[in-house]
């Protein structure tokens, strides 16, 4: 890719998400279509973030209280699981999943939008493919992966809460209460702020490089790949700045 | 009018179109013949200002659309209808409401009046018992005529945009279109809905147009009648038209 090429990519992903905000407030935004993509997006999810969360939680409590029980602090087991997954690692791995189910899905089906005409056919009707395309793919990103990354906190907890128990012999009841004491202001904001974001660049960075799709099969193919990996990449990169911002916003020091 | 002055469209620094120059009258008949990657299916493209050219000026009875904005083009895309190749259904919605598209986007029209227009539109093209079906349930020639009846719906275009219309077809699904294409652009010469047909396949070409343009190297080598085309000396198009001669 060229220096002029990439420059263009970049304005075409700068203006998609801005417009795409926009869409929002048109008149012309087809609530009917919103609610399809919140379906594909948020409960087509569901058995995904349910699976991966479980497993990620059960997998964190089994390392932690493995690790401080011999220093006889695996009663801080509940206290570091729920930071763990509430700031980062719940955010952080149900956008991955989100990015490899839902963004890699919006990047093909644009994709083979534009490969078949039928982005053509919708301007040649006088419809703006930013509002019946870009615009419901981005608002329900918005929207429902954060409900998911919420979801997918409490089935993670769940799973530490299982291992805690029924594995490392803990009281179930302090278990929950050291959980609840870790639910103050800065957790849930650190943990709601990340998927919003995440949701926000997955759509857009998946809908840009399905949209610019060329070159049949192949192209579909590489705009699929393209958009996860960059999705990937931004999520992982964006958590460290969005992590440090907070921080700073907050005063928290390391 | 259509009117290309020295269009010139380049693709990864490769000239699709070089210095293209032609006017045809919206009630015209026109084939534009070509190799496939000869710029065939731009030119359509460029007409509707789905694409912009890199250099020369595009009119549409008189007005320049290089520069137009989606807004602006709008009213220019009211004057044709476009089918591309393989029909460009929506595959998210049945063939009532792939129909009905341009109903909704174009005007209010009621329910009631909808479902009129998308039966008598199926009827006219024969497959109104595929209403409810889905593109991808439908055969290769069933999605042409859906297209077809979908440029149709909500507008009366003064030109149709035919892209290779028959490409991968049976002979006799084939015939069907192509009657269905000449039905659609009968009448007064020059009152007649036109037709600009992008094929490679010249015995469809001479069964539907009156003029033919021949593309090669993204250059127009012909534009003539068929008697012209009959007796061209170009030893690149001879080998096209063998078929006919």
């Amino acid at each position: 890719m060229t220096l002029q090429q990439l420059l263009a990519e970049l304005q075409n992903f700068y203006v998609l998400s801005i417009s795409s905000l926009l869409g929002i407030f048109r008149r012309s935004l087809k609530w009917r279509d919103v609610l399809e993509q919140m379906d594909y997006a948020g409960a087509g999810s569901f058995f995904i973030v349910f699976l991966v969360s479980l497993f990620i939680g059960m997998a964190l409590s089994l390392q932690i209280s493995t690790e401080l029980a011999p220093l006889g602090l695996k009663m801080y087991t509940a206290k570091i699981v729920s930071i763990s997954i509430i700031r980062e690692i719940g955010p952080v791995a149900i956008a991955l999943s989100y990015a490899g189910r839902v963004g890699s899905g919006m990047a093909s089906e644009l994709g083979s939008m534009i490969l078949s005409h039928q982005v053509d056919m919708l301007r040649v009707y006088g419809a703006d493919p930013m509002i019946r395309l870009v615009t419901p793919r981005v608002l329900s990103s918005l929207v429902m992966l954060p409900i998911l990354t919420a979801i997918g906190d409490a089935v993670s907890l769940a799973g530490g809460y299982y291992i805690t128990v029924a594995v490392s012999q803990q009281s179930g009841a302090f278990y929950w209460s050291q959980i609840g004491n870790e639910l103050n202001f800065f957790n849930i904001l650190s943990g709601l702020t990340k998927p919003f974001i995440f949701g926000y660049l997955i759509a857009c960075i998946s809908c840009t490089v399905g949209l610019s799709t060329r070159g049949g099969a192949q192209g579909l193919r590489r705009a699929t790949t393209t958009a996860v990996v960059l999705s990937t990449i931004m999520i992982i990169v964006v958590d460290f700045l969005i992590t440090q911002v907070l921080f700073f916003i907050l005063g928290m020091q390391a | 009018m259509i009117e290309f002055q020295d269009v010139t469209v380049v693709y990864n620094g490769r000239p699709v179109m070089d210095r293209v120059s032609f006017t045809a009258q919206f009630h015209e008949k026109i084939a534009i013949l070509g190799a496939s990657g000869s710029g065939k299916t731009t030119i359509l493209k460029l007409i509707v200002g789905l694409e912009q050219p890199d250099s020369g000026r595009i009119l549409i009875d008189g007005t320049d659309i290089s520069s137009l904005t989606e807004a602006e083009l709008r009213d220019i895309r009211m004057n044709f209808s476009i089918v591309f190749q393989e029909g460009a259904l929506f595959d998210s919605l049945n063939v009532r409401d792939n129909v009905a598209f341009c109903l909704w986007e174009r005007g209010k029209a009621s329910e009631d009046v909808v479902e009129s227009t998308v039966k008598d539109l199926l009827n006219r093209v024969g497959i109104e018992e595929a209403m409810y079906l889905m593109p991808d349930q439908l055969s290769g020639g069933m999605q042409r005529r859906v297209a077809i009846a979908r440029s149709l719906a909500g507008c009366r275009p003064r030109m149709m945009l035919y892209d290779e219309p028959t490409s991968g077809l049976d002979p006799l699904t084939d015939d069907t279109i192509i009657d269905l294409i000449n039905e659609l652009s009968s009448g007064d010469p020059t009152k007649r809905t036109g037709l600009i047909i992008v094929t490679h396949d010249v015995s469809d070409a001479v069964k539907v147009a009156e003029r033919f343009m021949y593309l090669k190297n993204g250059r127009i080598q012909f534009d003539g009648d068929l008697e012209a085309l009959k007796s061209t000396r170009d030893a690149g198009l001879n080998k096209f038209i063998k078929d006919i001669l």
